[in-house]
């Protein structure tokens, strides 16, 4: 701990400061130096989500008003909360784990979307982009700051979702099948990084990109298999679900909790949403560079 | 200020609302087609859980096995509710941003009557949308028709709805003067509306739900608009629904307007208005 120039204390940007002075630092430093950067990303994201309490508690009931209406019609539909025709389907009657399960899924899409898309959106109101632009870390390591706190916001709804599910229809799923869903749900989160990355960069020129978030969501929601299986889909959406990590990563969760039949095996879900992940990071990250390097050149960097 | 001079104070905030409006062609474009495209995901459930176009537990609920249908007219109607929440509710907030709300509070001209301007341009592009969306959805194969004898007592239906909803947005609006930021609180309304009112499952499926619906105007709207265009019940309960929406209607005229009046004073006083 130090003193500024008021005399008031303030923390050592040791690691930082360690980087600057290196002119050539090593693969290891050079981690840690991200690594420390991403922490304090989040914690500051966390910081000024926590200034407003109310909000944020509001922020936390929402996903519960979300899923609701989608259990509550899935039981007008059948009169109770096991369908036939979902058994014929997938091999599963319990409509409620299936569409809840599914639903959890939509914070993490809304994560790459929103909350990666408008990161540096986020920046440009508060006036501090062209700060963070000039900072000795990569654009990539700032938005992967956001994402992580993104992640852990998502995790903390989803278990308010899940407990309150819990406590008014109960959940049947087979916990032995927690540890893999969470491992595809790890290996899915590298893939929408790459969407988030790209949703990030459309803000650089639409500076307003909301619409383009929005547009995106929809139809994502329409192909992500949430609350129905990918065969009700008509096949040219079913081909443009299989592009979409979420797919892979509700179907495999659903797969492990409840036994959903896939019409492919784990192996080949875990192979397919590796490729996923080396192709939307890599395409990710060379627009966002596009674009950066675009946005700088013109000098629109700073327009709203 | 005459009634001359009010009149053309809404007809200025009206033209240039639809100005604004129409500046961002692609989000007209986006408004009539993606709340269309939102009711899709529910179509898609329906086919993974009932196997067919038509459900036996969903008629018992509603009267009608459509459950296509049902989840269209209410994507179709609640349009109108959540472009006036969003368009009304949130429009001194957007004034604020612009950097305008100043001049609108030291304007000759009560914010209410702005308001006015605002709700009938609204108004009136949400009814061109609408009027569209019904158009093809009728062309398509969802079993939906319209015929003049149906849309009268729907349209009669739909002015009384908006009557009231546009005193409780007009409400809203004078929250936001006081509150700043609402952004969050339109989402969580919005999705009460969702969760409370019949627009994408008939409430009635829990008790909860369907003890709660019965305070909003939207589920009596949506229930008689559906029995007229689903169910060819054309006087039945008509009339009483109407009187039930006219009865709300007042009390949210009379509420909004006294809220908005209050909450306006109250920011002034504060000397907030021009705070973000």
């Amino acid at each position: 701990m130090g003193e500024d120039s008021r005399g008031q204390g303030v923390e050592d940007s040791g690691p930082v400061t360690g980087i600057l002075e290196s002119s050539n630092p090593g693969p290891l430093r050079l981690l840690r130096h991200y690594a420390n950067a991403v922490w304090v990303e989040n914690i500051k994201e966390w910081k000024l989500e926590l200034t407003y309490p109310i909000d944020f508690l509001r922020g936390l009931i929402d996903p519960v008003v979300y899923l609701l209406p989608y259990v509550f019609y899935g039981i007008a539909l059948v009169g109770g909360r096991s369908s036939a025709n979902l058994q014929k389907l997938v091999g599963t009657t319990d409509i409620v784990s299936f569409i809840t399960i599914g639903y959890v899924f939509i914070g993490f899409m809304n994560m790459a979307l929103w909350a990666m898309g408008f990161s540096l959106r986020k920046e440009q109101m508060y006036g501090t982009l062209e700060a963070v632009f000039a900072a000795p870390v990569p654009r990539w390591v700032f938005t992967m700051g956001m994402s992580m706190h993104s992640i852990l916001h998502q995790f903390l709804m989803i278990a308010v979702q899940l407990l309150f599910i819990l406590a008014v229809f109960s959940l049947k799923v087979n916990p032995l099948g927690l540890l893999p869903a969470f491992g595809m749900i790890g290996l899915m989160l590298i893939a929408l990084y790459g969407i988030g990355m790209i949703m990030a960069s459309t803000t650089l020129i639409f500076k307003q990109g909301w619409l383009i978030s929005e547009a995106l969501g929809s139809l994502l929601m329409v192909i992500t298999p949430i609350a129905y299986p990918l065969a009700v889909l008509p096949v040219f959406m079913q081909k443009a679900a299989l592009a979409v990590p979420t797919t892979y990563g509700i179907m495999t969760a659903r797969h492990f909790l409840m036994g959903e039949q896939m019409g492919f095996s784990v192996g080949t879900a875990f192979l397919r949403v590796a490729v996923l992940c080396v192709i939307w990071v890599v395409c990710g990250l060379v627009i966002f560079a596009a674009i950066d390097r675009s946005t700088r050149r013109s000098g629109t960097l700073s327009h709203y | 200020m005459s009634f001359a001079a009010t009149a053309y104070v809404i007809r200025a905030e009206m033209a240039k609302t639809l100005r604004i409006y129409f500046s961002y062609p692609i989000i007209v474009v986006y408004w009539a087609i993606f709340p269309v495209l939102w009711v899709f995901p529910f179509l898609f459930q329906g086919k993974a859980m009932v196997g067919s176009n038509s459900s036996a537990a969903f008629q018992h609920l509603t009267g009608s096995g459509n459950y296509m249908a049902f989840i269209l007219i209410g994507a179709m109607v609640s349009n109108f509710v959540f472009s006036g929440l969003w368009g009304v509710g949130n429009s001194l907030r957007e004034e604020t941003y612009w950097g305008t709300m100043e001049y609108i509070i030291a304007s000759p001209t009560h914010p209410l009557v702005v308001l006015i301007g605002k709700t009938l341009a609204e108004a009136s592009v949400t009814t061109c949308i609408v009027f569209l969306q019904a158009t093809i959805i009728s062309l398509l194969p969802f079993g939906i028709s319209f015929t003049l004898a149906k849309v009268l007592p729907v349209l009669l239906l739909v002015v009384l709805l908006m009557v009231g909803f546009y005193g409780f947005a007009i409400a809203f609006a004078g929250f936001t003067l006081l509150i700043k930021e609402v952004h969050g609180w339109v989402h969580t309304l919005e999705w009460v509306f969702f969760l409370f009112s019949p627009i994408r499952y008939p409430v009635q499926v829990n008790p909860i739900t369907s003890f709660v619906s019965v305070l909003i105007p939207l589920t009596w709207a949506l229930v008689a608009i559906r029995g007229i265009i689903l169910l060819n019940q054309r006087a039945v309960g008509l009339w009483k629904i109407s009187g039930i929406l006219v009865a709300m209607d007042a009390v949210l005229l009379l509420g909004g307007y006294f809220t908005f009046v209050a909450l306006e004073r109250k920011t002034r006083r504060d000397g907030t208005v021009g705070m973000h």
